[in-house]
């Protein structure tokens, strides 16, 4: 049989970092292949290359489609050889109605205006060829997720698209719509159509697919038929590697405890009127603690940062002490004050001040420090700067640098900086090593031992799960807003986290 | 350890660098353009009289664009500063006139009144999350409306029966040679001075160091700048006081910019808001100051423009506001925010007040110098975009 996508050799490369090392990678007719690894594994980058997002040419090795070298230039061409992509963030427009949504760009037309006879029509067969049964009048605002992703997956189907590749498609989805989704899969399927199929849950990936293809580093480690492989094989090659050298060694003995943060019974929502995303945790983090904290994407781990912080959420019920007191903080700024510092996972975005220098960047924080009645010490700022940049040992030509202009990693030090110069007794990091490569990472790892070892309390989210188990004294994983197991250094496995992160309990329940 | 770690030489970050001198030179370039030109159509536009009357056009524009800058640095825009120069100084006139004030006292009032109200839309803005846009294009049209309420659309002197007062000296007065030469002097000294210490420190601190010749260079230019501007408005009655006034807001906004706390923290707001919040920086604070540090801007410009009407009428202030958005624009500030310094602005408002001096100067109509006027402010933004992408 001929597939009816074939990758081969794919080496895709990013400034600093290569994200696929010579991937190769097919799909049959009346196939679902599905695509599993850790976050950061490289499968969003061999998506967005299937899908045209990468165009031919930024990328080496060959796509074939039915068996002929192909080249997408972009989307349309993708589109056009019959790919289609169901995103994560659905692309609809909730707006207009199920057949407008159905047809969105394509609608029949009459002259220069829409035909909404023939709209309705072609929109009732789609739906009925595929046994969905929805008014096509309905505004797309009044279906649930899961009949959107259905009606986004029709939307695709009525390209002619025989290729669908669906990201992380029942994230959002609800126990019942999730098996809707798999029956209309299973009948595609049937109809020749192939899908690429990515989840987290295992479960659904081994009930689902025909095949698995495992990356781990931007490298294909396995391809396992669907119904030979077991949860904990595929957790196996997922995982794949030792912990190296990367990690500094645990200290002997932590400074003197004393419990710096202490949550108490905490649920946070959003906002007034959204229900809570982080439900009744309880913790504590001593001086001188790195507190790992795990989970998949949208776990809630992110938020939890950020509500500590000072950065997200209305708190609902539960009491956070910093040091013992009581704290509600309204804005970061106030958190800073009381010695709590963030460092965001966004570094573009809610991190650095892209126009300014490297300087600007490091003080922002903690200009109070240097500063009289307002008014910058400069000579101060600079000294303290210089110290701290030659400590940090960033790669910049001098404090005058423009931020923008440096790499990922040497950006993650100016922002630990920033928050090292105000002198936090806590420190939150989320995902401080997203996108770094390996040898500033091994730096920022060292940086955080020294922190700690000084005093510092530090939380640590992180989604690679070497990283959490090399870095933290204590491992904390998140499913869904709430706490589902707790591990001391040494205790856990990767797969024991990988388990607790999907919600099943590893051996030790939290307390 | 990573094989490039520093990646200054980047294509796009060359690009910037050469970006900024484009944009000053060419700012310079087209200062000569536009005195050549008027001074080949009108030989008295560079004569002592008209450059004493220029000085005082450009002081009460720059000055206006001085405050526009500390609110664009956070992002932010203010369309009501035109309608706030006419209200202002109509409300001292009227305490001046019709109630005798003392013009101090006048003049006090109506600066708390600019900062009460500045203040109030920057919390408006920061609080209520409405655009600044808005909230200013709404303060435009009710100052404007209170304005000629307080005056009752009728003309009234900044001093009553052709006295003098404070007020009506603001744009009167002039410093004579003497005093004038000393306080020149002293302005070269301080120059002198903060360029020896600069440039110690930053060989100190083992930054880079322009090279002694370009920095002799610069402050024998500047010297000779401020000699020669001395000289000339001697010439005609003196230093002109609204010179003097801008020279101070100058100053100030160039430490409060270069050397404050909050000056930081405007250029970060501005670069990068979301990102300024996590760091800590108190966002609607910054913000609601910057705005009421543009009240107190806007109170003086009204009472420097009312008092060199000679009184208040119901055109004062009309369409300030654009010249100032332009001086700041065509001096290199973005619109966005994050970006644009004193000396820019300064040389862009001189860019605006001499155009529009000099097409008054040829008695150019006024549909044309509206023309003039709007061309330059897209022009200037064009310019500030193109730039911006390169």
């Amino acid at each position: 049989m001929i597939p009816r996508i074939e990758a081969h050799g794919i080496t895709k490369r990013f400034p600093g970092v290569i994200a696929l090392r010579d991937v190769s990678f097919d799909l049959l007719p009346g196939e679902i292949h599905a695509l599993c690894g850790e976050n950061g594994a490289g499968k969003s980058t061999l998506i967005k290359l299937l899908s045209g997002l990468h165009p031919h040419g930024s990328f080496e090795g060959e796509l074939l489609v039915d068996g002929k070298h192909a080249e997408f230039r972009g989307i349309r061409d993708a589109t056009r050889a019959g790919v289609a992509v169901i995103h994560q963030e659905l692309a609809l427009v909730s707006e207009l109605s199920v057949a407008e949504n159905l047809f969105l760009g394509s609608e029949p037309r009459r002259g220069p205006r829409i035909d909404w006879t023939a709209l309705r029509e072609q929109a009732r067969s789609l739906m009925a060829r595929f046994g969905l049964d929805l008014d096509p009048d309905l505004p797309l605002r009044e279906l649930g997720v899961g009949q959107r992703q259905l009606v986004e997956i029709l939307r695709a189907l009525g390209r002619d698209s025989r290729v669908l590749i669906l990201d992380e498609p029942t994230a959002a989805l609800s126990e019942t719509e999730a098996r809707l989704l798999h029956a209309t899969l299973r009948d595609l399927r049937a109809r020749g159509v192939a899908c690429i199929y990515i989840s987290h849950r295992l479960e659904e990936v081994l009930a689902l697919a025909d095949r698995i293809t495992v990356l781990r580093d931007g490298e294909t480690v396995a391809t396992l038929a669907g119904d030979a492989a077991t949860a904990p094989d595929l957790i196996r090659h997922m995982v794949g590697r030792e912990l190296s050298e990367l990690y500094p060694p645990p200290p002997a003995s932590r400074p003197d405890d004393g419990i710096v943060l202490s949550v108490r019974n905490l649920t946070v929502a959003p906002d007034r009127s959204s229900a809570p995303k982080l439900h009744d945790l309880s913790f504590e983090v001593a001086r001188g603690e790195l507190v790992g904290i795990g989970g998949l994407m949208g776990a809630g781990r992110t938020e939890l940062l950020s509500h500590l912080g000072g950065a997200w959420g209305l708190r609902v019920r539960g009491d956070v002490l910093v040091a013992g007191v009581p704290t509600a903080f309204r804005d970061p700024g106030e958190a800073v004050a009381a010695g709590v510092c963030l460092v965001t996972e966004d570094r573009r975005r809610l991190g650095i001040i892209p126009e300014e220098s490297l300087g600007f960047n490091f003080s922002l924080s903690s200009l109070g420090a240097v500063s009289r009645f307002g008014i910058v010490d400069a000579r101060a700022e600079a000294t303290r700067n210089r110290t701290l940049f030659d400590r940090l040992r960033v790669r910049a030509p001098d404090l005058e640098a423009r931020i923008a202009g440096l790499s990922g990693g040497n950006q993650q030090k100016v922002l630990l900086g920033r928050a090292l110069l105000a002198r936090p007794r806590l420190l939150l990091l989320d995902e401080p090593t997203r996108g770094i490569d390996v040898g500033a990472r091994a730096e920022i790892y060292a940086i955080l031992r020294s922190l700690a070892a000084e005093g510092c309390a530090i939380v640590m989210v992180s989604s690679e799960l070497p990283e959490l188990i090399g870095m933290s004294d204590r491992i904390l994983m998140l499913h869904e807003g709430r706490l589902t197991a707790e591990f001391d250094r040494g205790e856990a496995t990767q797969e024991d986290l990988l388990a607790a992160a999907m919600g099943h309990p590893g051996r030790k329940e939290a307390a | 350890m990573s094989p490039n770690p520093v990646r200054a030489a980047s294509p796009t970050e060359s690009a910037r660098r050469r970006a900024v001198p484009v944009r000053d030179f060419s700012l310079v370039i087209a200062l000569a353009v536009v005195w050549a030109f008027f001074a080949a159509m009108a030989p008295e536009f560079l004569g002592a009289r008209n450059l004493s009357m220029l000085v005082i056009e450009l002081s009460v524009t720059a000055t206006l664009a001085l405050g526009m800058l500390l609110v664009l640095l956070p992002g932010q825009i203010d369309l009501s500063a035109g309608s706030g120069v006419g209200l202002i100084g109509g409300i001292a006139s009227v305490l001046v006139f019709h109630h005798q004030w003392p013009a101090l006292a006048a003049l006090a009032a109506g600066s708390v009144v600019g900062v009460l109200l500045w203040g109030a839309m920057g919390r408006l803005i920061i609080r209520e999350r409405i655009p600044a846009f808005i909230i200013t294009l709404g303060g435009l049209l009710v100052f404007k409306g209170l304005f000629w309420l307080v005056i009752r659309n009728a003309t009234v002197p900044v001093a009553p029966g052709g006295s003098t007062n404070l007020y009506s000296a603001l744009t009167t007065y002039y410093l004579p040679q003497l005093p004038a030469l000393c306080l020149a002097g002293l302005a070269v000294l301080g120059l002198v001075l903060a360029k020896v210490r600069d440039r110690r420190e930053r060989r100190r601190l083992g930054l880079t160091v322009e090279e002694g010749e370009l920095s002799f260079l610069k402050l024998f230019t500047a010297a000779q700048g401020i000699l020669l501007f001395v000289l000339l408005t001697c010439q005609f009655r003196g230093v002109p006081l609204p010179a003097l006034l801008l020279a101070a807001v100058a100053l100030g906004v160039h430490a409060i910019t270069r050397h404050t706390v909050f000056g930081r923290h405007l250029y970060a707001v501005g670069g990068n808001e979301e990102a300024a919040f996590v760091a800590g920086v108190p966002v609607a604070r910054v913000v609601t100051l910057a705005f009421a540090c543009m009240g107190g801007i806007v109170a003086l410009t009204g009472f420097l423009q009312t008092a060199y009407s000679g009184a208040s009428t119901t055109t004062v202030g009309d369409l300030m506001e654009l010249d100032a958005i332009a001086a700041c624009v065509v001096g290199g500030t973005s619109l966005r925010g994050g970006r644009g310094s004193v000396l820019g602005v300064l040389f862009g408002a001189l860019l605006m007040a001499s155009l529009m001096n000099g097409m008054t100067l040829l008695a150019v109509s006024p549909e044309l110098k509206f023309m003039v006027r709007g061309l330059v402010l897209a022009l200037a933004v064009w310019m500030d975009v193109r730039l911006n992408r390169a």
